[in-house]
């Protein structure tokens, strides 16, 4: 299907909790989706879900939720498990979610504090996060199975929590440098069908083009049946990508 | 005997590694707590008037030197660490260094610029007749994990303060006021300035605490200076503001003077720096000096001759060129130093940005997508952006994304290289303003040095 098609020309992200959930630059993320879609023409509509405030779940074609700190994160948590039942229909319908660090950890069944307060997730994706020591802080190069080139993913992780997989989950990637899910199984992320959790700031997606990309074309089309965005220079995206890239290499 | 060791052979590493050029300032503590783990705890003992620690995210090392102008003013000497080192050990090596021959320093006070993380150690080993709070902004997060942190570790210092010392903190930021709650002795500072002087409301703005330090909630703010900072109250528990004893009113921009009240009184202070967060220094500062009982109708002429400090918006020529030199380090610094070239009525502007992720810059850039250039960039006036460093190609992409056109946008990797090219390809009419991370500057310093075009430098 080549992009002519492709009829939507307007798609409205909603960020969840932007006052609560926006540590490390998570800001970038949706910089970086409203410039890409921008330059293809696609106006994005960039919606605010806060505490409380009632979202228009039908015209909502993308989702991103970013980190928070802990305290944060446990004043929306229990707002967000009122939303699960819409959030999770959506998700299912195939429309895309990046979830960085404390949302990916609350997409989980739940998230231990170092407090011992364990804050319950939604679950829809099967994983559990307990409290680490210490905190897992650096430069992250791993490899994804998603269908984009390069399959490099790059970012930062700065994150107390250790992510743990269930069965019924799929990891994002293959750690090459870094600590990932919980530095012991070479994992980073989960997903399930087009929702993406994982502890990349750095921000992630200015700096990995090509997922911009693949979300983008998700929420154009849930089905996934769309194979390519039309094609869009990031020539100078994946030089500040190479550049953590390479530093993994030096280390290697 | 052990202290005097420790001492003397500090003073005998520091020597060395000025002599061999290789500057150090943190060796020589390094060195003497090594030898004598009390050594900074023994020397402050002496101290009559004992130690301010001063700290927050953001204005610290300018804070410093103006209250250290002010409490040095009539010839009394003071220990203050005007190189900026200001880790435990940094602390360590200005105080056995304070003196030449004597082992005890003479002076009264001390004055320690001292960074968020060393409040702990450096509260527990001085016990300090003053601590003094600038703001708390996210500032290398990498470093100390989250902003939450950095507050409980003042608080740890606040714990080991001398019973009859002083608190004197930022009344216009929220989780430094609160510090305050429930303490015997606080001195706050704010503004209280006319409204025009107030922040636009850009709805992007970076925000770090805007939430009720006692019971969560969301503020309002009645008024805001920048970022959270301003007279703010909690609808949901009542908690606001507390009114500040020393208060910034008026800011002159074109005479550059600065009104502070306090009580009834009111003084006219000199102060040649750009910037908003200046006023805030400056009315730190002053309500730190009080402390130690100056009379307040000296102040103006104590500040009459004070110089920036090394990198915070400094003036340098070089070929007939000016020069600005502004350390950036948070999306909130960064953003007040954008405000401030905004402000200049220079007709042509250059920028250069180098951005380093060493250890001392902050190893994690995702702040820099935290700064507002969506909403800057347009109204800067800025002809052309170079962009260096480490990650100069993130700083880029940054620009890019904000919508600033390819063709105003020059990558040339190493800053010191591209300074010479700005300079060269500019006419004497162009301003160049430098933005550089910590690591940057310091290269940039030595590059300047060596081309002989500085004034003199204080230590960095």
């Amino acid at each position: 299907m080549g992009w002519t098609s492709i009829k939507k020309s307007h798609l409205t992200l909603l960020h969840l909790y932007p006052d609560h959930m926006n540590l490390y630059g998570d800001r970038g993320n949706v910089i970086a989706l409203v410039h890409r879609a921008g330059r293809r023409g696609i106006d994005v509509e960039v919606v605010a879900g806060e505490l409380g405030k009632p979202i228009g779940w039908q015209h909502v074609d993308m989702v991103f939720m970013g980190g928070g700190e802990d305290s944060h994160q446990s004043r929306i948590a229990e707002d967000f498990l009122l939303r699960a039942p819409e959030l999770t229909r959506r998700l299912d319908d195939g429309i895309p979610m990046l979830a960085i660090c404390g949302a990916y950890q609350l997409l989980g069944h739940y998230y231990r504090t170092v407090d011992g307060q364990k804050l319950p997730g939604i679950g829809y994706l099967d994983v559990t996060t307990e409290p680490g020591r210490p905190r897992a802080i650096g430069d992250v190069v791993c490899e994804t199975t998603l269908p984009i080139v390069p399959a490099t993913l790059v970012g930062f992780e700065n994150h107390g929590g250790r992510t743990f997989l269930g069965s019924g989950a799929t990891p994002l990637a293959t750690i090459y440098r870094g600590q990932g899910n919980n530095g012991q199984d070479h994992t980073e992320g989960a997903m399930k069908l087009h929702t993406i959790g994982t502890y990349l700031h750095g921000s992630l997606l200015p700096k990995n083009p090509h997922l911009t990309d693949l979300l983008l074309s998700w929420a154009v089309d849930p089905s996934g049946s769309l194979m390519d965005l039309a094609p869009m220079d990031m020539s100078l995206e994946m030089k500040a990508h190479e550049l953590i890239v390479a530093r993994g290499e030096k280390v290697r | 005997m052990r202290l005097w060791v420790a001492v003397w052979a500090a003073r005998l590493v520091g020597l060395v590694s000025r002599i061999s050029g290789r500057g150090g300032s943190s060796l020589p503590g390094m060195v003497a707590r090594r030898i004598d783990p009390l050594v900074l705890s023994k020397l402050v003992s002496r101290l009559s008037k004992g130690v301010i620690l001063l700290t927050g995210t953001n204005g610290k090392t300018t804070t410093a030197a103006l209250a250290a102008s002010l409490l040095q003013c009539d010839g009394h000497p003071i220990v203050h660490n005007q190189a900026g080192a200001n880790l435990i050990v940094g602390l360590t090596s200005t105080m056995v260094q304070a003196e030449k021959w004597r082992v005890y320093p003479r002076a009264a006070l001390a004055l320690l610029e001292t960074d968020e993380a060393s409040m702990p150690r450096a509260g527990q080993e001085t016990h300090p007749r003053a601590i003094v709070v600038t703001n708390f902004f996210r500032d290398q997060l990498d470093r100390y994990g989250e902003l939450s942190t950095t507050v409980g570790m003042v608080r740890k210092a606040i714990s080991q303060m001398a019973s009859d010392g002083w608190l004197v903190l930022n009344a216009d930021d929220p989780q430094v006021a609160f510090l305050g709650q429930d303490q015997q002795h606080v001195i706050y500072f704010g503004l209280d300035l006319p409204v025009n002087a107030t922040l636009e409301e850009t709805g992007d703005d970076v925000v770090d605490a805007r939430f009720c330090p006692r019971c969560g909630q969301a503020l309002r703010y009645r008024q805001r200076y920048y970022a959270h900072l301003g007279d703010y109250s909690c609808p949901n528990c009542g908690w606001s503001r507390p009114i500040p004893h020393w208060t910034a009113t008026l800011w002159d921009k074109q005479s550059h003077i600065v009104t502070v009240r306090h009580g009834n009184d009111l003084m006219e202070l000199p102060m040649n720096m750009p910037g908003i967060y200046n006023v805030y220094n400056l009315v730190g500062a002053v309500a730190a000096a009080m402390t130690q009982g100056l009379p307040a109708h000296e102040m103006g002429r104590c500040l009459e001759h004070f110089e920036p400090a090394f990198g915070r918006m400094e003036q340098v020529m070089i070929r007939d060129h000016q020069i600005w030199l502004a350390l950036v380090k948070n999306p909130v610094g960064f953003t007040q130093v954008l405000e401030a070239v905004g402000d200049w009525p220079e007709s042509s502007k250059w920028a250069l940005i180098a951005i380093n992720d060493r250890y001392a810059d902050g190893q994690d850039v995702s702040w820099l997508w935290d700064v507002d250039f969506e909403t800057l960039g347009p109204r800067l006036g800025i002809d052309q952006w170079w962009v260096s460093g480490m990650r100069a190609y993130d700083m880029a992409l940054r620009l890019k994304y904000a919508g600033i056109p390819d063709e105003k946008v020059h990558v040339v990797e190493n800053p010191n290289i591209a300074l010479d090219m700005m300079v060269d390809q500019s006419t004497r009419t162009v301003t160049i303003y430098v933005m550089p991370t910590y690591t940057a500057l310091l290269d940039l310093r030595q590059h300047l040095t060596q081309k002989g075009y500085t004034r003199h430098f204080r230590e960095g």
